[in-house]
């Protein structure tokens, strides 16, 4: 019961959101993100800024790849076998935007918050576009490389005794390491579930074939 | 596939190339590291702000740090602050004690402390002193001086790379640290503060003429 309305809710949604409207939706996170009183509310706070503005960004490239043509999809795809360059490039912008000194540098250099925000947008695009193609095996080594790396730094914030940003307090440090560390595991746990989802429904399918071809020479 | 190999080459080589470049070869990850090891590499002068204080009438700072021709070791302080500079103030009457001592050996270290204020809206002369006289700063040695201009203010803290912030208490966080002057008015190291006796040390071995 509960499985269906959910199914509904999806399809319903899945309905509505066509690539235009996510492309405008894109637009509009976009255009807020770049109001300055936004962007100083998110980044005034070091784990609003990790934990709030970067997956923003990161979620105005999903919904603007959303406008790309199937010709430009097929283009992209040539480059992107298995998902791999998207998930390379994903996966190596949040590692170099883990790196403390970021944080400092985004917050009183302007090209620099223009790169960051510009790396998060693109990452963001790249996960999208190979998500799907990428399959279980190269998801699975694309989280088992970030949600650790994510974890690790989070768990390092909550420990360091020192402020590791000069413009952040350090409990406000230590709640972005909380925070770090929470979401990896509730990615980690996320993707785990869906695994076992797959699992099951695949060993569901291969009953059934079985069931299939064995009924005839059991009559 | 082939693309595919190469274009993921290329992406994992820029992101090393821009790590390398964020952490000075991987030398540093925060920007106060960073800091550091600029200021090091290549000393910073003062911009030109005037400062008055204790017993200080208004002159260039630049012209403070010139007097004398030694090194000057300068702490960033506030004077209601009851967490980190307190401590940075125990550090600087260590240092003071040091100094005394090596005038009283007859050793001539011509080295003088000398402590900031980032609040020069409150931090008048009458304060600055009232506060100096707490902590027992012996005027020879320890000299106290605020900038009484806002924005010569901020010009100096941005130059010099001092990070205010408040911790919503009342108070102010800051990257509290030993700065080590020249008489040219250049920062030329920047020391934490669990190198009090290193920044003794090089202040000293810099004011015996020393080479950077």
């Amino acid at each position: 019961m509960l499985t269906a309305t959910w199914r509904t809710l999806v399809v319903a949604f899945a309905a509505r959101s066509t690539p235009l409207r996510q492309a405008l939706a894109g637009l509009v996170l976009l255009a807020l993100l770049l109001v300055p009183a936004l962007r100083q509310w998110l980044t005034a706070s070091m784990w609003r800024h990790m934990v709030l503005q970067f997956p923003m960004w990161m979620l105005v490239g999903a919904l603007l790849a959303a406008a790309l043509s199937r010709a430009a999809r097929t283009h992209i795809a040539r480059w992107n076998a298995y998902g791999i360059s998207g998930l390379v490039g994903a996966g190596t912008v949040l590692a170099v935007l883990m790196v403390p000194r970021v944080l400092d540098l985004a917050l009183v250099s302007p090209s620099i918050e223009a790169g960051k925000c510009g790396a998060l947008l693109l990452a963001g695009a790249g996960l999208r576009l190979s998500w799907r193609a990428a399959g279980l095996v190269v998801q699975g080594f694309f989280l088992g490389n970030v949600l650790p790396m994510t974890a690790v730094v989070g768990q390092l914030y909550v420990d360091s005794p020192m402020r590791l940003c000069n413009a952040y307090l350090l409990d406000d440090q230590a709640r972005l390491g909380q925070w770090l560390v929470a979401t990896a595991a509730l990615l980690a746990v996320g993707w785990l579930v869906k695994v076992a989802r797959w699992a099951v429904q695949r060993d569901a399918m291969v009953v059934e074939q079985n069931l299939q071809t064995t009924q005839p020479s059991q009559l | 596939m082939l693309r595919t190999a190469l274009l993921s080459c290329l992406l994992a080589l820029a992101a090393v190339a821009c790590a390398n470049w964020l952490t000075h070869d991987f030398e540093v990850w925060t920007a106060e590291g960073a800091r550091r090891l600029e200021v090091a590499q290549q000393p910073v002068s003062v911009p030109p702000v005037t400062v008055d204080g204790v017993g200080i009438p208004a002159q260039p700072l630049r012209a403070l740090l010139a007097q004398g021709g030694g090194i000057t070791l300068v702490d960033f302080v506030y004077t209601h602050c009851q967490t980190v500079c307190l401590s940075l103030g125990s550090s600087f009457q260590q240092l003071q004690a040091a100094l005394q001592a090596d005038h009283a050996a007859g050793v001539a270290t011509n080295v003088r402390l000398l402590s900031i204020s980032f609040d020069g809206a409150y931090d008048s002369p009458a304060v600055l002193q009232t506060y100096s006289h707490k902590l027992q700063a012996d005027p020879d040695v320890w000299r106290w001086v605020r900038v009484p201009n806002v924005t010569e203010q901020r010009a100096l803290l941005d130059r010099l790379g001092v990070v205010v912030i408040p911790n919503g208490l009342g108070d102010y966080e800051h990257n509290a640290a030993f700065l080590v002057f020249d008489a040219q008015g250049r920062m030329v190291r920047v020391f934490d503060l669990a190198e009090q006796q290193l920044a003794l040390d090089y202040a000293r071995y810099l004011a015996k003429g020393g080479r950077l």
